[in-house]
């Protein structure tokens, strides 16, 4: 599992050097370096895995279908079996789903949510925004995991609580990096213009500088997809996480450990299946054109 | 390994009836324990050596208080640092330990004879009030006891001569000296109140006790049975991790374990220098329906779910055969006590949804709650899940965290999982799980017949009488009682190959949690 | 100078609300889990009268509110009350475990930083070439597999096959640093593998930041080496990013290590924490929260102190 923040957050905090923001705007459209058209083939596959698979998948995810536990890849089970003698071809595309799906979801909530709070803070009062940091710091201050566990705990690993769970863990992050961005464009001229021009607080939020966020956002929704993508595996490791028979990709690894002794395939598909997914989404996003990546 | 049911010799039966006495032991007095011992001692084990044993759980919740002991790590090393009046033998009979005999001419007022001789870890010597203290201890609300219950039985205790003390029981029980032998009914010192540290006259003494980490214990050179134990320290740690667990034993870093996954034994035995102890025991988990909600309270219902409940496909995916098939009764095929002719019960999803829709239950939807709490219950709940479809009934898993499942999901739902550890009589487990007013009659089940033979059996001094009525009970809770249950699960643990002295006391793992003062380390 | 001062104050204020908070929230979200302390200890043991007893031994009879301001009022005068489940004092049980979580951090960052710096310096210097993306992509995929497989994998490896080190972390009876290496080397390891990537992406974005400044592309066209521009103006100047980066993994190192600490039976703070909320011991689990919540504020605040100190235009304002 990840740190609370990720080190992309910090990096715009001391952002009070003049021209980052400027640098942001002012950005070439390139087309993408092989590494990202690498990176946009692995995510595309997985969810075009998470969108079409489960129509055309061999057997239910929950069925017992052979009776050997840690079968070997073959015709009929081109994946192998499970621990219990289910199928693993099966599984793992039911359980791309769950992983694109929920850490898909829950990244949109946790960047989306943090987006607004932070453009909020920035516009309202003092007290709005003293407030909204307290909390948010709050948050992040207590470790994702067991903030997760106290979670489960409380309320069930319900899909819409583990959705809740995981995006609330990773909204202050969102939020953290969204002020520190928002707090340097609203000192940009044209920001003070409008604010001399009499604009609505709305209007100077939404028209001036939201739009000069979404790039930088963007990037930290990916790595934020990325440790969510990893929380959900680690909360499985606790025996938490998404009900069964149904399992996301880092429940299939932990609950086929015991197989990695003997190389059995049921838990080396969903380990490549993981890393395959983290790390194409991240290519992707290193490689989308930054303000670093210009020189 | 498997011990066949035993009955007592008849020899002991006529003997017992001549003399109308009660007696606790077999065999007379402390030479059972010697004898035991000479055998032992002809195999020659060494003194000596440092061994690292890992049980399953450890937490901050670990205590030193018998009373309290509330996981197997707890019962482990209490048998290290404590004895009790009496120890439990493979067949769980009970054998003398601090008491060298125990008598009653009514099975209510026990007069216990104490051994002469024996020191705590500190020095003093064990006596009456001693044992007094230990006992009285277990009924006082305030202790936090796992017992309170079953100490609840005992009326009175008193010391009555030097080395002799009566107990007074509220109603007949010729099960107390095997009562007595299980780690809550360990001897403490008088007035022992905060387990800080423990003084005990056990074979170990307590070194170092970290709760959550480690307990270390070093060899007790005063101990009361002579030569015992073997090993200079034992340091016992808790794993929750199985496969952590096995990789450091693998590693070298660990000599004994238990709770080993039937995924890891072909693993294990196939390494050169470890080899694995598997103990058929009383161990099930068991689906659990409730007779105080609908739809688990209907008879057509709950016999359904028996029907499909597939035995086979449990005993083969979820245990790998490391199971013993169960019939829906809760006394395993090892004790005395099993009954032999209830025909088992067969997969059977015709009869399954035959029953289902003669109930009218066709198309209920119904959540079934399972936690790793209980042993496999996921497991076995997926594959419920799967054979109940098929019979045309719609089962949701509801997987719920360990954290908290026995005090919040267990029994308050109407379909939940169980996980019941063997119990040293049939009578503690009837008592405790089926009779009706108990607080955790697991189903809620209510038979005026079972709890009368459960009363009469208790007090019944006739052995053959006594079997025929807990055939009877068995028989009552196999056909209407809301429990199902799949598998007897085998203990399994696991060790260094040097390790020698192990045998099996099928109460739990580590050889009844007892293996302390038994096993020795070869060089 | 004065401005550090002003800022550490300013911070400091807003540390002990935002503590204040977090008990709260912790509080509450405890208070809403099911069951309390005495049933849990009882387990599958739980008969109402067992429990009522208990409840009356701990105090848990008292209203919560009551509870919450007792362990607070005892917090603020140094002695956070005594734990549920074995009665110690929280002190007690906190200074046992404390010392060895900072230990593992503290082994962790040696090894990593150092680790995360070559990569990233290495990175920004020959940006776009072979080596920046294989470290780049070494280093995604290091953070891109769970850890608890890295975990596992290593074990397997290094300890059950090839038998180098110990697949367990235990109490240090003779300390010696043979017995060190070979107990910390995995926790080691795995946690390395989940920070590594981090620090190192982010030095590598603020060095390439600094390369991008006319002050560097200048030295540059008077043809000073790359080497000697990162390493003389660059790095000096992006240090307020990397030590937040470094900061915020220390943090990570003391609170996150629940999986590394399960595997490894590693008795740190971060398993007391969840035995905590296993067994419903609330002054053990606010206790630890406060702690992991300090831990990151205080360790921010030295981070953005840093970065002041390091930045000639940030210390003049």
């Amino acid at each position: 599992m990840s740190p609370f923040v990720t080190p992309e957050t910090r990096s715009e905090i001391p952002a009070t050097k003049p021209g980052a923001a400027a640098t942001v705007t002012g950005r070439k459209r390139k087309s993408l370096p092989l590494s990202g058209r690498i990176g946009l083939v692995m995510v595309l596959f997985w969810v075009a895995v998470a969108l079409v698979g489960p129509l055309i998948a061999p057997h239910a995810p929950g069925a017992v279908v052979s009776n050997k536990v840690f079968g070997p890849m073959s015709l009929r089970f081109p994946m192998g079996t499970d621990y219990l003698g289910r199928d693993m071809l099966s599984r793992v595309i039911f359980g791309a789903q769950y992983t694109v799906g929920l850490a898909l979801a829950a990244a949109v909530m946790a960047s989306a949510s943090g987006t607004v709070l932070g453009l909020l803070a920035t516009i309202s009062g003092r007290w709005v925004e003293e407030i909204l940091s307290r909390l948010l710091d709050a948050l992040i201050c207590v470790p994702s995991t067991i903030f997760a566990l106290v979670m489960v705990a409380a309320f069930g690993s319900s899909l819409p609580f583990l959705l809740l769970t995981a995006a609330l863990s990773y909204v202050a992050g969102a939020f953290r990096i969204a002020r520190s961005l928002a707090v340097n464009l609203s000192v940009q001229e044209y920001v003070q213009a409008a604010r001399v021009r009499g604009e609505g607080r709305l209007h100077i939020a939404c028209v001036e500088m939201l739009p000069n966020m979404i790039h930088p956002m963007l990037a930290d929704f990916g790595l934020r997809f990325m440790f969510i993508v990893l929380m959900l595996s680690g909360l499985s490791f606790l025996g938490l996480g998404v009900q069964p028979p149904a399992a996301d990709l880092g429940s299939l690894i932990r609950e086929n450990l015991s197989g990695l002794d003997n190389g059995a395939p049921a838990v080396l598909l969903p380990a490549i299946a993981v890393a395959t997914l983290t790390i194409g989404v991240n290519l992707l996003i290193d490689s989308l054109p930054q303000r670093g990546d210009d020189a | 390994m498997n011990h066949s049911p035993t009955t007592k010799a008849p020899a002991q039966d006529a003997g017992l009836s001549r003399r109308q006495v009660l007696r606790g032991f077999a065999a007379a007095g402390a030479l059972a324990a010697t004898s035991q011992f000479s055998v032992a001692r002809a195999e020659g084990p060494r003194v000596g050596g440092r061994i690292r044993v890992a049980s399953v759980l450890s937490s901050i919740a670990d205590t030193l208080d018998p009373a309290r002991g509330a996981l197997s790590t707890d019962y482990t090393r209490h048998y290290m640092i404590y004895s009790g009046l009496t120890q439990f033998d493979s067949r769980l009979e009970a054998k003398p330990g601090l008491a060298t005999s125990i008598e009653s001419d009514d099975a209510t007022l026990w007069t216990v004879k104490l051994r002469a001789g024996v020191e705590f870890h500190d020095g003093k010597p064990l006596t009456p009030a001693d044992v007094v203290y230990s006992l009285l201890r277990l009924k006082d609300p305030a202790t936090g006891s796992q017992v309170l219950a079953i100490a609840s039985q005992i009326a009175d205790v008193r010391a009555t001569g030097p080395l002799e003390v009566q107990i007074r029981l509220s109603a007949p029980n010729v099960d107390l000296p095997v009562i007595l032998a299980d780690s809550h009914f360990l001897i403490v010192q008088y007035g022992a109140a905060d387990f800080r540290t423990a003084i005990g006259t056990g074979p170990y003494s307590c070194v170092d006790f970290n709760p959550g980490v480690r307990t270390l214990a070093r060899r007790n050179p005063n101990y009361w049975k002579p030569g015992k134990p073997y090993l200079e320290q034992i340091e016992l740690v808790g794993i929750s991790d199985e496969s952590s667990r096995v990789n450091a034993m693998l590693a070298g870093d660990l000599q004994l374990i238990n709770g080993v996954n039937p995924r890891s034994v072909q693993r294990i035995r196939s390494s050169s220098g470890y080899t694995v102890h598997e103990t058929p025991s009383g161990l099930y988990t068991d689906l659990v329906m409730r007779q105080d909600s609908r739809p688990t309270n209907d008879p057509d219902f709950v016999l359904a779910m028996k029907y499909l409940l597939n035995r086979d496909e449990i005993l083969q995916a979820v245990f790998l055969g490391h199971a013993v098939l169960a019939n829906d009764q809760p006394v395993p095929p090892s004790s005395r006590y099993y009954c032999p002719d209830i025909p088992q019960r067969q997969y059977d999803p015709d009869k399954g949804r035959f029953l289902l829709r003669k109930a009218g239950l066709g198309q209920t939807h119904l959540a079934m709650y399972a936690s790793p709490a209980a042993e496999r219950s996921v497991d076995i709940a997926t594959l419920v899940q799967e054979s109940a479809t098929s019979a045309g009934l719609a089962l949701q898993v509801n997987r719920v965290p360990a954290d908290g499942y026995w005090s919040n999901c267990w029994m308050k739902h109407p379909l939940t999982f169980g996980n019941i550890n063997p119990r040293p009589t049939v009578d503690m487990l009837f008592s405790t799980f089926f009779q009706s007013d108990s607080p955790l009659n697991e189903s809620g089940w209510r038979d005026a017949r079972f709890d009368a033979l459960l009363l009469s059996a208790r007090s019944e001094r006739n052995e053959s009488r006594r079997k025929q009525m807990y055939w009877d009970m068995q028989k009552r809770v196999h056909e209407s009682c809301g429990v199902g249950i799949p598998a007897f699960i085998n203990l399994i643990d696991a060790c260094d190959r040097r390790l020698k002295g192990y045998f099996p006391i099928p109460i739990g793992g580590l050889m009844g949690y007892n293996f302390a003062e038994h096993v020795w380390l070869d060089d | 100078m004065q401005v550090i001062l002003r800022l550490i104050l300013k911070r400091l204020a807003a540390a002990a609300l935002t503590l204040l908070l977090v008990s709260v929230i912790v509080f509450t979200i405890t208070s809403l889990l099911p069951g309390d302390a005495a049933q849990t200890a009882l387990g599958q043991n739980a008969t109402p009268a067992a429990v009522a007893a208990l409840r009356l031994k701990l105090g848990l009879d008292e209203p919560a509110i009551l509870r919450y301001l007792h362990w607070l009022s005892g917090l603020l005068s140094g002695h956070p009350g005594y734990s549920y489940s074995d009665g110690l004092p929280v002190s007690a049980l906190i200074a046992k475990r404390l010392p060895e979580s900072l230990l593992l951090a503290a082994a962790t960052a040696v090894v990593s930083v150092p680790i995360a710096l070559t990569f990233g310096i290495l990175a920004a210097m020959y940006r776009g070439s072979m080596l920046d993306r294989t470290l780049s992509t070494t280093a995604l995929a290091m953070v891109a597999v769970p850890e608890f497989l890295v975990a596992t994998v290593g074990v397997l490896i290094f300890a059950v096959k090839l038998r180098w080190v110990s697949a367990l972390t235990f109490e240090l009876d003779h300390p010696s640093l043979r017995e060190f290496l070979r107990g910390y080397t995995l926790p080691v390891l795995s946690l390395c593998f989940a920070v590594v990537a981090q620090m190192a992406r982010m030095t590598r974005a603020a060095i390439v930041d600094q390369l991008r400044q006319p002050y560097a592309e200048m030295a540059a066209l008077k043809g000073v080496s790359t080497s000697r521009i990162v390493l003389t103006h660059a790095l000096p100047n992006a240090v307020g990013p990397i030590v937040n980066a470094i900061a915020l993994s220390l943090s990570f190192l003391l609170g996150g290590t629940i999986i590394v600490e399960t595997i490894f039976d590693y008795p740190g703070i971060a398993r007391l924490m969840v035995d905590a909320v296993s067994y419903r011991d609330m002054p053990v689990l606010q206790t630890c929260a406060m702690i992991f919540s300090a831990a990151y504020l205080g360790l921010v605040l030295i981070a953005d102190v840093c970065a002041i100190l390091s930045n000639p235009k940030l210390r003049r304002q």
